[in-house]
């Protein structure tokens, strides 16, 4: 469970933030939120899929990081093997909360990165916020914002009916079959039927780019696959 | 003069309650595609008549015609204040006490292939019969909704229909007529109805001076059956002597807060002379007594229905509430199509709402009339005859079915229950199947047809539920493995109970969330 508390100099004056990526840091997920303006760095290394919130049914993208729950495939002793790790992990264990209208800092105290001996410090002896903490609130208003983009790029994506469910059977090393559900991808076949009139929409919103880093994204599943048959086998 | 090879092309409809605009959209969504030369619906509704209003339960059937006419599940729950209904809960039928069962929306676990009627008889003492075979009576117990908020549209977890606000329905589905079918709507009075020389009906002449020419017409009237009834002068079979009530006082009952909890079921609670109904929606209750005339008094009838109203929202507001008396006239036409006119929804018979037959009846009819819709004149008669056929006799078994509700009672509280239970009302049909019943489970040789409206599972819940028992004789054929496979069916459903308690949410909780963010299509 989360505790999410308002970052503030007093309260929080002596947290450091551990930065490794590890399983003990609650870095084993099956998948983790993706913004749209990072689709094209996380093509790069991750399949992006659709998944419901189950508290809202609102669509959102994600990065496949395994093939089943708790699975991380790009976890390993030394950290995070990839060349880039998505922002919602990087933001851990900071949110965007709100005051009213205002965009503030939360942090949850209950993240096993947040303690008083090792990682980066978020205040200096003056109070002042460090370096480090400057970053992490930069990065979040930036994904304040890119999250409402990210918002209205998958209304698109409903709107045009280009989502569609996912169900996808894999074979293992193991001999064993697997089955990956709850994810949802682009349908190309309606891709390629959209009209001049929809694709010139999209492009006008931007969106024509994170669409195809999508559609090519899937070629990833291949990765997740050969990395995970690598494990079943040592 | 008609011609027998005219094609089909212009359908009028008179009347625009939920039986018009309901018929209009299946038949104008089935023919989106096709050029308004060739085919064209006016709906001629009066501007002085209002929609009776009644039917404020469905079928799950609805979720295929909403589907197929081509609307938004979340758009109908927000515009109709719809709520999910899950099947109906029965209270005191049998002995007029506080006893209860259920009709649930979910056929028996493992209906396909396995009898569960036959293995519960050994458990009857400790379990009721829709509790052991289906999950959806304890889902209705705890007011749980059918699905989550993640599911798609109109795809169920558990099997739902819906309860509605008519009047927001039917403008709902004239938006939608209008806006996205093309369906023409004339806002007039029908002054007067014009022949071919054949009979058929050539045109209506409307009070503002306008004629509207069609090939086939469609009574939509309601109780005034303006074409089939009074035009045709089509007989009403009238059903009373079987099913006795002919009168409902219905009233609006707020909730107490803005939080209650929306029922599952609709909830239909016997009295001494007829029952009432009580149905969830987001914002209010609709409460109405169904009674016969004949065995009391409209004084003594009011009094019951405010005294039921009064246990949820205190003697004087139920004193207070406006309660509006409906006439019905239990039966339908002889015949249902006749000529180029085709009757559905009250115009074409109306009976006691028990067991909501009144929207799917508007459904299966204007469903086959679009499935089958004839191409011209000639094949009109043959699909005329078809239609008659089919809808006769399905008023009859609902007309059997409603029965079975009435002939098991204990009670002998008062005349009504009595009567009910004179072998003269009831359908030799029926008691021919409850004779069978008493040493065989009801099952798929009970019904005749495919698309009967209550499938033998139907039979089960009710017979069972009220009461009723197989003592299976000795005789019987033992299908190989039948009492492992009912065990573990019996273990299944128990299983799901578990799993769906955990995860459904309730109804109030669900329809607030649509509210909020809408189902996913996906």
């Amino acid at each position: 469970m989360q505790n999410h508390a308002v970052l503030n100099p007093v309260d929080h004056k002596d947290i450091k933030i551990v930065t490794q990526r590890s399983e003990r840091y609650g870095d084993c997920v099956i998948a983790t939120l993706a913004f749209a303006f990072e689709f094209r760095n996380i093509q790069s290394d991750y399949p992006i899929l659709f998944q419901k919130d189950s508290n809202t049914g609102k669509f959102f993208p994600v990065a496949l990081l395994g093939l089943k729950a708790k699975e991380n495939l790009f976890l390993n002793d030394q950290g995070w093997d990839a060349s880039y790790i998505p922002a919602s992990i990087l933001r851990q264990p900071f949110m965007v909360g709100f005051q009213g209208e205002k965009p503030i800092v939360t942090i949850d105290m209950d993240s096993p990165r947040v303690n008083k001996i090792e990682g980066e410090a978020l205040f200096d002896e003056m109070g002042e916020g460090t370096d480090f903490l400057k970053n992490v609130t930069s990065m979040l208003n930036e994904l304040h914002g890119a999250y409402q983009d990210t918002e209205v790029f998958i209304d698109q994506l409903l709107e045009l009916e280009l989502l569609e469910s996912l169900a996808l059977k894999l074979m293992l090393a193991d001999g064993l079959e697997h089955e990956l559900t709850g994810f949802y991808t682009i349908n190309e076949d309606k891709l390629g039927e959209l009209s001049a009139d929809a694709l010139g929409k999209l492009h006008n919103q931007n969106f024509l780019q994170p669409l195809f880093m999508t559609v090519a994204s899937l070629s990833r599943l291949a990765n997740l696959v050969d990395r995970k048959n690598k494990r079943l086998v040592c | 003069m008609a011609k027998m090879n005219a094609n089909v092309k212009q359908v009028v409809i008179a009347g625009g309650g939920t039986a018009g605009w309901l018929s209009a959209a299946i038949l104008a969504a089935d023919r989106a595609a096709v050029a308004s030369a060739d085919f064209h619906i006016t709906l001629v509704e009066s501007p002085d008549i209002a929609p009776i209003g009644v039917g404020e339960g469905t079928w799950p059937s609805m979720r295929a015609t909403l589907k197929r006419i081509g609307v938004s599940e979340t758009d109908f729950i927000r515009e109709c204040s719809a709520s999910f209904k899950q099947g109906s809960k029965f209270v005191g039928w049998t002995h007029g006490q506080s006893e209860t069962y259920y009709h649930p929306f979910s056929l028996p676990q493992g209906y396909d292939e396995v009898n569960l009627a036959a293995a519960w008889q050994a458990f009857s003492e400790q379990v009721s019969f829709a509790d052991a075979v289906s999950a959806q009576s304890t889902l209705c117990e705890h007011g749980l909704a059918p699905k989550q908020i993640a599911t798609p549209e109109y795809v169920p977890v558990a099997n739902y229909g819906y309860h509605l606000d008519s009047a927001k329905f039917c403008n709902f589905l004239q938006k939608h007529c209008v806006e996205k079918l093309g369906v023409t709507h004339v806002l007039a009075n029908i002054a007067g109805i014009n022949s071919q020389a054949n009979g058929d009906i050539a045109s209506l002449s409307l009070q503002t001076g306008d004629r509207i020419d069609g090939d086939l017409f469609i009574d939509c009237t309601g109780f005034t059956s303006l074409l089939l009834g009074q035009h045709y002068q089509i007989p009403l079979v009238s059903q009373q002597d079987i099913l006795f009530n002919d009168t409902a006082l219905a009233a609006q009952v707020p909730y107490g807060r803005v939080d209650a909890p929306i029922a599952s079921a609709t909830l239909a609670t016997a009295q001494t002379a007829g029952w009432i109904w009580d149905i969830g929606l987001p914002h209010r209750r609709g409460v109405g007594y169904v009674y016969s005339s004949a065995h009391t008094t409209r004084e003594k009838a009011e009094q019951q229905l405010r005294d039921y109203i009064a246990i949820g929202l205190g003697a004087q507001h139920a004193g207070t509430l406006a309660v509006r008396e409906l006439t019905i006239n239990p039966g339908y036409r002889q015949k249902l199509w006749h000529k180029n006119c085709v009757g559905i929804g009250i115009a074409a018979g109306f009976i006691e709402p028990l067991e909501a037959s009144a929207l799917v009846l508007v459904e299966l009819s204007a469903t086959m009339l679009s499935d089958q819709f004839p191409v011209d004149r000639e094949a009109m008669n043959i699909l005329a005859k078809r239609f008659n056929d089919k809808f006769l006799t399905q008023w009859q078994r609902i007309v059997e079915f409603l029965k079975l509700h009435y002939i098991l009672t204990q009670r002998s509280d008062s005349d009504y229950w009595r009567d009910h239970c004179a072998q003269g009302t009831i359908p030799e049909r029926l008691q021919e199947l409850v004779i069978l019943w008493r040493h065989q489970c009801p099952w798929h040789h009970d019904g005749r047809f495919i698309d009967d409206m209550f499938p033998p599972a139907s039979f089960q819940y009710v017979y069972y539920g009220m009461g009723g028992k197989t003592q299976l004789a000795a005789n019987r054929s033992q299908p190989k493995g039948g009492v492992d496979k009912a065990m573990a069916e019996f273990q299944n459903n128990r299983r799901k109970i578990e799993q769906l308690l955990g995860s459904l949410p309730n109804n109030r909780e669900l329809i607030d969330k649509i509210m909020q963010y809408g189902l996913p299509k996906i």
